[in-house]
């Protein structure tokens, strides 16, 4: 709870600051993008349990939610809370429809596949730019929140975003303390064996993905409202994906806790490395993480945990 | 005593090679039947279909009367077949308690399963096979020995009602090996479970199978009491050739 603490006074204290040094108001938009990076990576990290498999393609779902929340918002003027269940809804369908692609395929296929697909749907919206708007994207999204005041909308988006990510991974905790949790730890060991000893690997491969597709479209939902446009140029890119897999890498694979440390940690550094080497920051981004993943190959959390169990999900409570 | 296992002129084809040829065997109820043969016999294979891991190419599998041979694995393993390794796969990261729980809590359907009626379930096994003071251990730490004995567990923790045993004795020391029989043999009288024991080592088939069924080339050549098939000659020149 010390930790969720710490994470609440952040943006207040941030927000406080401001009052003294304005500038530092641009810090919440670091935190935003934190807390969304690490929401993004903690339904990712249920899904490669639960498949066994990594997806290299999460921001689909994301081009899904935020197409469905601008594309209703601007068009039928569809409040954000109804934007939010269609976000969810699309995150749903697609997830389903993509989720025999973890049964059908493994290893590099799978990987060359969900890698695909976003670029298709960035193809897509390039296509129907009538729709989607090819280069520009839908803009005139209507806002979340909007109090008049700049700083406090960010602040607002700040905990609404956290909300989010800590929705995500409490939900997550407790789904990984279940019973279901250890099934999925099976499957993601050895499908094979799992499918011999009575679990039903396809039903769960399918439920994994199809959940964690749906909670990356609501971060989808919640970028369109946030920026009040959507472009699927921003997110569809393998440079989205580079940063989502970093998070996840560094933050320690299919540690949830794990996906909020590198969340913050990858947010933070982009800012730093922007306001430090300007142009040179696209390059020197990529080559430092890949040297930090040479150097923590279990990631940031794995520092914490190689001070304990080796036990990558977490430990079970029970104990007879 | 009632048939459990049918199996019905089943073949496999790999490509151009022919597996298994048009076996049919039959299991009764607490029978212990040893299956051997030399290597690519297809031992193995047969037992995959068995269990469902290789699809049927032609010919038919009944369990309990029932035609099992489109079922998924993990409906056969709901109706009471399950089986061991001959190189063993553990859940590398998962411990061993949690990796017999998975059993206890998906293999044969139970009323009001909980996790923790699963959990001290697992234990029981775990201690049927001396691992109970590894239940804490990640499976991949264990030694071979170890790691058969949770395999075993691991398939008792379903509720089978009859179990494959893959060739248990490979990589394992005498006293080991002689554990591992007693293991086996106990396994059958406390949870009366059907054994096919599909093994190499001739000596062992001959203290614990009560009928012994030889497979070479994929095709069944012999099958009887365990003294009166190692006298078969066909089954000499199988395993010795041709003099």
């Amino acid at each position: 709870m010390i930790y969720v603490g710490i994470l609440i006074v952040v943006p207040l204290l941030v927000y406080l600051i401001s009052f003294i040094w304005p500038p530092a108001i641009n810090l919440l938009t670091r935190v935003i993008e934190a807390n969304l990076l690490a929401a993004i990576a903690i339904p990712l990290a249920l899904m490669t349990i639960s498949t066994g498999r990594m997806n290299f393609g999460p921001q689909f779902y994301i081009g899904i939610g935020g197409y469905a929340a601008a594309l209703l918002s601007i068009h039928f003027h569809v409040p954000p809370g109804l934007t939010m269940v269609a976000a969810a809804l699309g995150g749903v369908i697609f997830g389903f429809i993509m989720s025999p692609m973890a049964i059908i395929s493994g290893g590099l296929y799978y990987s060359l596949l969900t890698l695909l697909f976003p670029l298709l749907f960035l193809e897509a919206t390039y296509i129907f730019t009538d729709l989607f708007k090819g280069d520009t994207g839908l803009s005139g999204v209507a806002p979340l929140v909007s109090t008049g005041n700049f700083s406090l909308n960010l602040l607002s988006y700040a905990f609404i975003s956290l909300t989010i990510m800590l929705v995500y991974l409490f939900a997550m905790d407790k789904i990984f303390r279940s019973r279901y949790a250890i099934q999925m730890a099976a499957v993601n060991d050895d499908e094979e064996v799992a499918n011999s000893i009575g679990v039903n690997v396809n039903k769960v491969k399918m439920i994994g993905f199809t959940i964690a597709a749906t909670l990356v479209a609501v971060v989808g939902w919640f970028y369109a409202h946030y920026y009040q446009a959507f472009s699927g140029q921003i997110f569809l890119p393998l440079s989205f994906m580079l940063k989502i897999f970093m998070v996840t890498m560094l933050g320690g694979r299919t540690q949830i806790y794990g996906c909020v440390i590198g969340g913050y940690f990858i947010a933070f550094l982009e800012m730093i490395l922007i306001r430090l080497t300007g142009d040179m920051s696209p390059v020197l981004f990529p080559i430092i993480l890949l040297i930090l993943l040479l150097v923590l190959p279990e990631g940031l959390f794995g520092l914490y945990r190689k001070r304990k169990y080796r036990e990558y999900m977490p430990t079970l409570r029970f104990r007879r | 005593m009632a048939e459990i296992l049918k199996v019905s002129n089943v073949t496999k084809h790999f490509g151009g090679l022919t597996a298994v040829n048009g076996v049919s065997l039959s299991i009764n109820e607490g029978e212990t039947v040893g299956l051997m043969g030399p290597n690519g016999a297809g031992k193995t294979t047969l037992v995959n279909m068995i269990c469902g891991s290789y699809p049927v190419d032609s010919g038919k599998i009944e369990f309990l009367g029932k035609d099992i041979t489109k079922l998924p694995p993990w409906k056969r393993c709901k109706l009471g077949i399950c089986r061991t390794y001959q190189i063993p796969r553990p859940f590398p990261e998962l411990t061993t308690l949690a990796s017999v729980c998975v059993s206890a809590l998906y293999g044969k359907d139970r009323p009001n399963r909980s996790f923790e009626d699963a959990m001290t379930e697992a234990t029981h096994y775990l201690e049927f096979v001396g691992l109970f003071a590894k239940r804490n251990v990640l499976a991949r730490d264990l030694t071979l020995f170890e790691m058969r004995g949770l395999e075993l567990a691991r398939a008792l923790a379903t509720q089978p009602k009859l179990i494959f045993v893959d060739e248990v004795m490979a990589g394992l020391n005498p006293v080991e090996a002689e554990k591992a029989v007693r293991l086996i043999g106990s396994a059958k009288e406390q949870f009366g479970v059907t054994v096919l024991w599909i093994e190499h080592v001739m000596a062992v088939l001959m203290r614990a199978a009560e009928r012994v069924i030889v497979l070479h080339y994929g095709e069944k050549i012999a099958e009887g009491p365990p003294k009166e098939v190692a006298n078969n000659p066909m089954v000499i020149e199988s395993y010795l050739g041709r003099s």
